[in-house]
């Protein structure tokens, strides 16, 4: 008879144990943050329930709704699919470093503005996050259905699509002087 | 830029939106929560046995864990009324017995102190179940039918008819008979439904997302045995409901309680999942339209039967049937409508709940008919418009819905429509073009608001009413800034509060006609107040009579005094002056109907080639009265729309043979994005509509989602000659022959 069983039996995690908990260093908008976190913390919850930046929102935590994005590294990232220890060392940028400190909307924010970009508000953090990266990436196109291929990620399910893309075209003349 | 009414205006919440600052609930953090994780069930129809909880009860950082062997049996049910401002979403309350009704239900809310420790716990959750029954997961299938081919309980109080509809449908020289369907859909909001309470001694606050804070609080006090004035429940920011947040759900409760009993605030948000299954949706709804017609087109016979489902935990009637008998000119209508079980969650109403559903039905209707007489579909409609409501027989407060039609046309270019089935065409694209009606009836509620003067020269208004995107906040400031002079940025308006003056809920289009006219009645009733106290002996306005005062431009004036309102409180040494009023609806109510009315005209595109089908192009007119802020009017209208464009194209919740609803996730329930977004051209006219209030608006959240889908589907006629009367229309069902 053959014996099956393995030479090292597979250890399975004890939901009980507590977990090893991990240092991580964070700059967001130009501060940076310390937390000694436990693996399994997501960014996007990192920021709203640890470093109270609540301005990136929870859609959906699996990636399919873009209302969690910000900016790692200057890319766009939807922080529900990573892990707060992945960012470990990174420079993230959220909506709520968006505008000037003294208060000056940047492009993007006063576009949305102006345009009526948004109804609840709940999904425009990410769109601008979307927009900002999109407006800083040379290998879109700048036609409308390539801003809105780009822009898909993100869901706004008041509909307000029209004007948000509108705000991005704005927004683009006046960073990038496009049409 | 003007802050006048009816002028447009950058939203005042704007900046708090664009910079992350706007508080909405699940933002909120309160020194010591705790944080809820509920567990579903993962079957739609049997009895919960067992829980075990061992290991989950032992993880890090685990509280306790409710369920139906420990909840609070003290709790009771709402009267859930509308009357009665109490109505709640799913009447049940959490963990109410053992028994399963829906895939979804919860059956244990666990409580930890980190988010993660929570959502780790509540995955160890394990359930024991017997179902020894199938669940009933389609009422069609499952269920007998009437003579009308609907299955469900005939619902007494929808039936409407006038005439003989029958006897006319039987004599006509030319009769349509079919069956229309419609998915169930999810509002989808995209924030995530949420709940943080907390006690303080036997006072309760509650923030919650909800578009009717002051339901909620009605309802919270009943089921708890409380006081309604030691309960509060703030919303000061909502990502949208779309009807999925109107009444409060069993989370709430299950919030409350684990509060109660931990001493600790508990922030519950309800993940995703959840939220498809357990908040909420428009109900797969089945109707049968018969139309009798001469063969000029003059409609004789309208009948319209239908059915929705619900759910076993509650009753949720659709309605829609509730906008035929008015739709058109016609002597004999007659409406039905059914209501059928099945094992999901509570349906509740869906933006445009009733005239979504039935108007797509009717309106397809409408163009299979012009089809079979050989008609044009706009003459059709032009043949038979009412002039007044045939359903109450009551003349309309304001009707222009021939100029919407005429206005929408000529903007879309129909009269370049050639007739004849797939003879548009560019390259390897053929195009279609249809075309529909839209509607929706125009409400008004009782409101109460306040107002203060404050001495620094601001002004303060506040409702217990909400802003869910809708632009309510800018819309109450550029009244109070048009009634009184003071500048907007100077003007607070506060919303979203159980605790102020008692406001409507947000939904229904109804909040805009509801909370203006009471904001106009504070402020006068807050000038009265002054104006009594500054025409008294030696007073600015001594002699006068407090009548005679009026406000104009930051001042009391009379005759030809004028004092600033703030040079009048520093002389009574006041901080303020303020006043609740409220207003209600009138007699008007008896003398008109009110009712709005658009059109729509939609071009599609279809490559037959692959079967691909896309909206090219949407133009639509809509006469809402006068909108106060066509800026943000015209993005609610655009938004049904896009909402009317997921429904004809994409949405269904999706259930397995087991009643399990299998794609409870915004990656397959498919809503609309970007790249859906064909050109979309709207235009409000501007007929103010006094009857209904002195501001002549009547509302605009819903009118953008009636007739779109039976617009997109008239157009797919058009182009290819199928005609698809099953929502969505998906490519299988293109591909179909």
């Amino acid at each position: 008879m053959v014996d099956t069983t393995p030479a090292t039996a597979v250890q399975h995690a004890d939901p009980a144990a507590t977990p090893r908990l991990h240092d991580v260093e964070l700059t967001i908008n130009g501060q940076t943050h310390h937390l000694s976190i436990e693996p399994n913390v997501v960014l996007l919850d990192a920021l709203r329930e640890r470093l109270g930046l609540t301005g990136a929102k929870k859609g959906c935590d699996h990636g399919q709704c873009g209302a969690c994005t910000v900016l790692v590294d200057g890319r766009s990232m939807n922080s529900c699919l990573m892990l707060a220890s992945m960012a470990d060392g990174c420079d993230i940028t959220t909506v709520e470093g968006l505008a000037k400190p003294d208060g000056t909307l940047h492009p993007v924010q006063q576009a949305f503005l102006e345009h009526d970009a948004y109804q609840c508000g709940y999904c425009t953090a990410g769109q601008m996050m979307s927009a900002t990266a999109i407006l800083n990436d040379p290998s879109i196109e700048r036609t409308d259905a390539s801003i809105k291929d780009a822009m898909s990620g993100n869901i706004c399910r008041c509909g307000a699509y029209k004007n948000i893309h509108d705000a991005i075209k704005t927004a683009d003349a006046r960073l990038n002087g496009g049409e | 830029m003007s802050t006048a009414t009816g002028t447009p205006k950058p939203r005042i919440d704007g900046a708090l939106k664009l910079t992350g600052q706007a508080d909405y609930t699940a933002d909120i953090s309160l020194e010591g929560q705790l944080y809820g994780y509920p567990v579903g069930s993962t079957i739609a129809r049997g009895e919960l046995t067992g829980l075990e909880l061992e290991t989950a009860l032992a993880m890090p950082g685990v509280v306790d864990i409710y369920h139906a062997g420990n909840f609070d049996p003290s709790l009771r049910h709402s009267p859930n009324s509308f009357a009665e401002e109490n109505t709640v979403s799913e009447p049940r309350l959490p963990f109410e017995d053992s028994t399963i009704h829906y895939h979804g239900q919860y059956i244990a809310l666990v409580v930890a102190d980190t988010l993660e420790h929570a959502r780790a716990a509540a995955g160890e959750v394990i359930p024991w179940y017997s179902n020894d029954r199938p669940a009933v997961i389609d009422s069609l299938s499952a269920l007998p039918t009437d003579d009308t081919g609907l299955p469900g309980v005939l619902q007494e109080g929808d039936s409407n008819s006038r005439g003989d509809a029958a006897a006319a449908f039987d004599d006509a020289e030319v009769t349509h008979d079919a069956f229309y369907s419609i998915a169930t859909e999810t509002h989808s909001a995209m924030e995530l439904h949420a709940s943080t309470a907390v006690w303080a001694g036997d006072r309760l606050t509650v923030y919650e997302s909800t578009q009717g804070v002051v339901f909620q609080k009605n309802a919270l006090a009943e089921i708890f045995s409380m006081p309604s004035e030691k309960v509060n429940v703030i919303s000061h920011f909502i990502g949208s409901g779309f009807g999925g947040k109107l009444f409060m759900w069993p989370h709430a409760v299950m919030t409350a309680v684990a509060a109660r009993r931990l001493g600790k605030p508990v922030k519950t948000v309800v993940p995703r999942q959840l939220v498809f299954t357990s908040a909420g949706s428009r109900p797969a709804s089945l109707q049968r339209i018969r139309i009798g017609a001469r063969k000029d087109g003059t409609l004789t016979s309208i009948r319209h039967d239908a059915n929705n489902e619900t759910a076993f935990v509650g009753m949720h009637d659709d309605t829609v049937i509730t906008a035929t008998p008015s739709m058109y000119a016609c002597d004999n209508v007659a409406v039905t409508n059914r209501v059928a079980e099945v094992n999901h969650g509570m349906p509740c109403p869906m933006r445009a709940p009733g005239e979504a559903p039935g108007l797509f039905a009717l309106e397809t209707a409408m163009d299979e008919l012009a089809w079979q007489l050989d008609i044009d579909p706009l003459e059709l409609r032009r043949r038979n418009f009412t002039d007044k409501d045939p359903a109450s027989d009551l003349p309309w407060s304001s009707n222009y819905l021939k100029e919407c039609w005429d206005n929408a046309a000529e903007r879309f270019g129909w009269e370049n429509r050639t007739a004849e089935i797939g003879s548009m065409r560019e390259g390897d694209e053929v195009i279609g073009y249809g075309m529909a009606t839209q509607s929706w009836e125009a409400m008004r509620q009782h409101c109460s608001a306040r107002a203060t003067f404050l001495a620094d020269g601001g002004m303060q208004i506040a409702c217990g009413t909400q802003d869910i995107g809708t632009g309510t906040y800018t819309i109450v400031a550029q009244t109070a800034s048009e009634l009184t002079g003071i500048p907007i940025d100077d003007i607070d308006v506060r919303l979203g509060d159980a605790a102020l003056p008692s406001g409507p809920l947000s939904g229904g289009s109804f909040a805009t006609a509801t909370v203006l006219p009471a904001v106009k009645a504070a402020i006068e009733a807050a000038v009265r107040k002054l104006a009594e106290r500054v025409n008294g002996d030696g007073q600015a306005f001594e002699g006068a009579s407090a009548d005679d005062i009026t406000l104009k431009d930051r001042s009391l004036v009379q005759g030809d005094r004028k004092v600033a309102v703030t040079a009048l409180l520093d002389e009574l040494e006041l901080g303020q002056i303020s006043d609740v009023a409220s207003t209600a609806p009138g007699d008007e109510q008896d003398r008109f109907s009110f009712r709005s009315f658009g059109a729509v005209f939609v071009e599609v595109r279809w490559d037959p080639g692959i079967s691909r089908l896309r909206v090219a192009r949407i133009v639509s007119t809509i006469d809402i009265g006068r909108a106060i802020n066509p800026m943000t009017a015209r993005n609610q209208v655009e938004g049904g729309l896009v909402m009317g464009l997921g429904m004809a194209m994409f949405e269904q919740t999706e259930f397995d043979h087991n009643g399990y609803l299998y794609n409870s996730n915004l990656a397959d329930y498919i809503v609309p994005v970007h790249a859906d977004i064909p050109p979309i051209e709207v235009e409000l006219l501007d007929h103010p509509d006094y009857h209904l209030n002195v501001f002549g608006a009547r509302g605009v959240g819903e009118i953008g989602l009636t007739g779109i889908a039976a617009a997109i589907s008239n157009a797919v006629y058009h182009a290819t000659g199928k005609r698809i009367r099953d929502l969505p229309i998906t490519p299988e069902r293109l591909l179909a022959d």
